[in-house]
C-alpha cells in the first residue's frame, strides 16, 4: 500500500512539472494568442476579426502546413489597454505562445512592451494609429495605417469634390489624437482648413449637441474618427440631427453593422487595397471559402487576421523544415530573412518598420456596399 | 440660436436621463438595494422592443413586450437574489456585488443572443425637423419629453395618494412600523422593483431609436442613474427628477462653454460638488449622526 501511495505522489510530481514547465507540451501543436474585443461596445470587431483568422486555421491545418495541429487562444481586450495587458500576460506566461494577433491602436501600445520583452511577436491587423510603425521589431502591422488613409482622401475630396471646410469629431485617445495631427498636416498641404475640432470621451453615446456644433460651423464635410459602437452612433446622429454634409471616415467603419445603417449612404470611406478577384490560388481559396463559410463578401479586417494567422504558419513551417524552434525571435529571423510572402492580395513584402503596404481606396457606400472611386498607391 | 437648439437637446437627454434614474432612486430608496442590475433592465427593455420590431410585430406588442421583460426581469431579480440575500443577514455590499455580477451575465446572454455589435430601432420620428433657422428638433425629443411629464405626473399621484405609495414611502422611513400596520414589506418591495422598472421602459425605447443599442450600455446608463440620484438626493423621487434634467441640460449646455471632451465630465463635476457642498441632494433629507 505503500508502495502505491510513493508511485502515485512520484506520478503526480511528474505531471505537474510536465504542466509547469513551459515547451514540455507535445512539441506539434502549434497554439497562437489573439487580443481582440469580445465583449463592450467594440465587440462587433471581434467577430469580423475572427471569421479571417479562423478561416486561416482552417486551411492550415486542412494542408497540414505544420507537424501538429494550430489553434488560437483568444483572449478578450475589449479593444482597452488595461484588459489587453491583463489577456496579454497571460498569454506570454501562460498559455506560452511565440505569436500574438493585436487589434486597435491603444491595445496594440499596451501590449508592445510585454511582446518586445518576452520576444514575442506581436501582429496588428486592425488598429491603424500611425505610432504603430514605432512600436520595435517584434510588433508587425499586416495593415496600412490611418495616415496613409488621410493623406489619400483629404486631397481627393478638395480636387474631386471642391471640399475646403472640414469639420473633425475624434476619439480622445491615442488613436483619434493621431488623426488630429494627421488631418492638420494635411489639410494645410492640400489647400484645405480644419474649421472646428471636436473630440470625444470614449464612453460618449448622446451626439445631438455636437451636431448642433457642427451645423453652426457651416462646413463641406466632416470626417469622424472614432471606432466601434461610438463610430456608428455619431453617424446615426449626426444624419437624424440635420448635418447633411458629405460625412468622411477611414478604413474602422467597414463593419457590418455601419454599413447596414440607413445613414451609412453617401459616406466616404477610406481602406486598403484588396483585389478580391486576383488570379493567383491564395487571394482565390480565401475568397471563396470565405463566402462559403460565412455567407457574405470578405472585407479587409477579414483580409488581414487572415494574412497575419498565415503569415505564422508559412514562418512555422520554413523553421520546422531546417529543425528550429518555434519561438518568436526565430519567427522575427525568418521574416526578416525571407522578406516576401505570398498572401491574400498577391505578393507582399514588409517595409523596414515592420509595415505591410498597400495601396489605399477612396470609397462611397451605395446602398450598403462601399464602391471604389479612386486608388492611391504610396508604393510608386 | 446655438443655446437654443442645445437647451432642447439638453431637456431631451434630461428626460432619459430622468425616467433611468427615478426607476432606480425610487428601488434603493424603498428597499435600500443597491440595484445596480437596472442598467440591464434598461437592456433587456430595449433589446425586447428592438426583436419585436424587427421582426414585424409592431409598436404595440413592441411596447408590451419591453414592459412585460422589464417587469419579470426586476421580480425575478428581487425574488431570488436579493431577497435570498438579505434574508441570510447579506450586506448590503453583498447585494452590490450579486447586482453587478447579474449585470454583466445580462449583457453576455443579450451578446450571444442579439449580437455584440451596434443595432438601432429605425423609424421616421428620429429625424430631425427644422422648425427655425439652425433649430432642428425630432419628433422623439417631444416625445421624450411628454412621456417624461405623463409618468412622473402619475408617480406622483400613485405616491402621494394611492395606499401603495403611502406604503412605499412608509417602507423608505421604516420597515418595522410598516410590519406593525400588518403591511408586507416583501410585497411593498415588489411593487417597487415593478414600478422601477416600467419606468425604464420608455427610456430604453427612445435610446434605441435615437441613439442606438448595444449590450454593453447598461454600465453607463447605471452611472448617469446614480449620479442622478445623489445630485438629487438619495431616495428623493423629485430630487432624482430634477437632477436627472439638470444632467442632461448641464451636459447638453456645457458645449458652448467648455470643449467638446468635458461634456461627460460636467455630470460627475456636479455630482463631486454635491458630494462636497450638499451630501444629502437637491431635496433629501439631511441626517446627523
Amino acid at each position: 500500500m505503500k508502495k502505491m501511495k510513493n508511485l502515485f505522489a512520484v506520478f503526480s510530481v511528474i505531471s505537474c512539472l510536465g504542466f509547469l514547465i513551459p515547451g514540455s507540451a507535445s512539441a506539434e501543436d502549434h497554439t497562437i494568442g489573439a487580443l481582440f474585443p469580445l465583449s463592450g461596445p467594440n465587440a462587433t470587431y471581434g467577430d469580423v476579426f475572427m471569421s479571417g483568422s479562423d478561416l486561416a486555421v482552417d486551411h492550415i491545418n486542412a494542408d497540414k502546413m505544420l507537424s501538429g495541429p494550430m489553434s488560437i487562444a483568444y483572449e478578450d481586450s475589449q479593444g482597452l489597454p488595461q484588459p489587453a495587458v491583463v489577456g496579454m500576460t497571460k498569454l506570454v506566461n501562460v498559455t506560452n505562445v511565440p505569436y500574438v494577433l493585436s487589434a486597435f491602436t491603444g491595445v496594440s501600445k499596451a501590449i508592445s512592451t510585454l511582446g518586445t520583452r518576452n520576444e514575442v511577436v506581436a501582429v496588428n491587423g486592425g488598429g491603424v494609429g500611425p505610432d504603430l510603425a514605432a512600436l520595435g521589431e517584434y510588433f508587425w502591422n499586416v495593415i496600412p495605417l490611418v495616415n496613409l488613409e488621410v493623406r489619400a482622401v483629404m486631397p481627393y475630396l478638395i480636387k474631386e469634390k471642391g471640399i475646403k471646410r472640414v469639420v473633425l469629431i475624434y476619439i480622445d485617445d491615442p488613436f483619434g489624437n493621431s488623426i488630429l495631427e494627421e488631418l492638420e498636416a494635411t489639410l494645410k498641404d492640400s489647400g484645405g482648413e480644419l474649421v472646428e475640432t471636436m473630440s470625444v470621451p470614449t464612453t460618449a453615446q448622446q451626439f445631438s449637441g455636437i451636431a448642433a456644433k457642427v451645423r453652426a460651423a457651416k462646413p463641406d464635410a466632416v470626417y469622424i474618427a472614432s471606432y466601434g459602437a461610438q463610430q456608428i452612433q455619431i453617424v446615426k446622429q449626426l444624419r437624424d440631427n440635420g448635418v447633411d454634409q458629405q460625412l468622411v471616415t477611414y478604413s474602422g467603419y467597414l463593419v457590418p453593422d455601419a454599413l447596414a445603417l440607413p445613414e451609412t449612404e453617401g459616406i466616404i470611406t477610406t481602406g486598403q487595397g484588396v483585389n478580391y478577384k486576383s488570379d493567383d490560388p491564395v487571394t482565390k481559396r480565401f475568397v471563396t471559402d470565405y463566402k462559403a463559410k460565412y455567407d457574405r463578401d470578405p472585407t479587409a479586417y477579414n483580409v488581414n487576421y487572415y494574412n497575419a494567422t498565415l503569415l505564422y504558419a508559412i514562418l512555422a513551417q520554413a523553421l520546422e523544415a531546417e529543425g528550429k524552434e518555434v519561438t518568436g525571435a526565430n519567427l522575427l529571423a525568418k521574416r526578416q530573412e525571407m522578406g516576401s510572402f505570398d498572401l491574400v492580395g498577391g505578393t507582399v513584402s514588409f517595409q523596414s518598420n515592420g509595415t505591410l503596404l498597400f495601396p489605399i481606396q477612396v470609397k462611397v457606400v451605395k446602398n450598403g456596399k462601399p464602391e471604389v472611386i479612386d486608388t492611391i498607391d504610396f508604393g510608386k | 440660436m446655438l443655446a437654443l437648439q442645445l437647451t432642447i437637446t439638453g431637456l431631451q437627454t434630461g428626460a432619459l436621463y430622468a425616467l433611468t434614474a427615478v426607476g432606480f432612486s425610487l428601488i434603493f430608496g424603498s428597499t435600500r438595494i443597491f440595484h445596480f442590475a437596472h442598467g440591464a433592465t434598461f437592456i433587456i427593455a430595449a433589446y425586447l422592443f428592438y426583436f419585436v420590431n424587427v421582426s414585424g410585430y409592431g409598436l404595440i406588442l413592441g411596447i408590451i413586450a419591453a414592459t412585460a421583460g422589464a417587469i419579470i426581469f426586476g421580480l425575478l431579480l428581487n425574488r431570488f437574489v436579493y431577497v435570498p440575500i438579505q434574508r441570510d443577514e447579506g450586506s448590503f455590499f453583498t447585494v452590490f456585488v450579486a447586482s453587478f455580477g447579474i449585470g454583466i451575465v445580462v449583457q453576455n446572454v443579450i451578446g450571444m443572443v442579439f449580437g455584440r455589435g451596434y443595432v438601432t430601432v429605425q423609424t421616421p420620428l428620429s429625424f430631425s425637423v427644422e422648425l427655425m433657422d439652425g433649430l432642428y428638433v425630432s419628433p422623439l425629443a417631444w416625445i421624450s419629453m411628454i412621456c417624461a411629464a405623463i409618468f412622473f405626473g402619475i408617480l406622483w399621484c400613485f405616491l402621494k395618494y394611492s395606499q401603495m405609495g403611502k406604503a412605499l414611502r412608509a417602507l423608505s422611513d421604516n420597515p418595522e412600523l410598516v410590519r406593525v400596520f400588518g403591511l408586507n414589506p416583501r410585497f411593498i418591495s415588489a411593487c417597487a422593483f415593478t414600478i422601477g422598472s416600467i419606468l425604464v421602459v420608455p427610456a430604453a425605447i427612445i435610446s434605441g431609436a435615437t441613439s442606438g443599442l448595444n449590450p454593453a450600455m447598461g454600465h453607463h446608463v447605471m452611472l448617469i442613474s446614480l449620479a442622478a440620484t445623489i445630485v438629487g438626493g438619495i431616495g428623493s423621487v423629485a430630487g432624482t427628477l430634477l437632477a436627472g434634467l439638470a444632467l442632461g441640460l448641464a451636459e447638453s449646455l456645457a458645449l458652448l462653454y467648455v470643449d467638446s471632451q468635458w461634456t461627460e465630465a460636467v455630470t460627475f463635476a456636479i455630482l463631486f460638488l454635491f458630494i462636497i457642498v450638499r451630501p444629502s441632494g437637491l431635496l433629501g433629507r439631511s441626517s446627523a449622526h
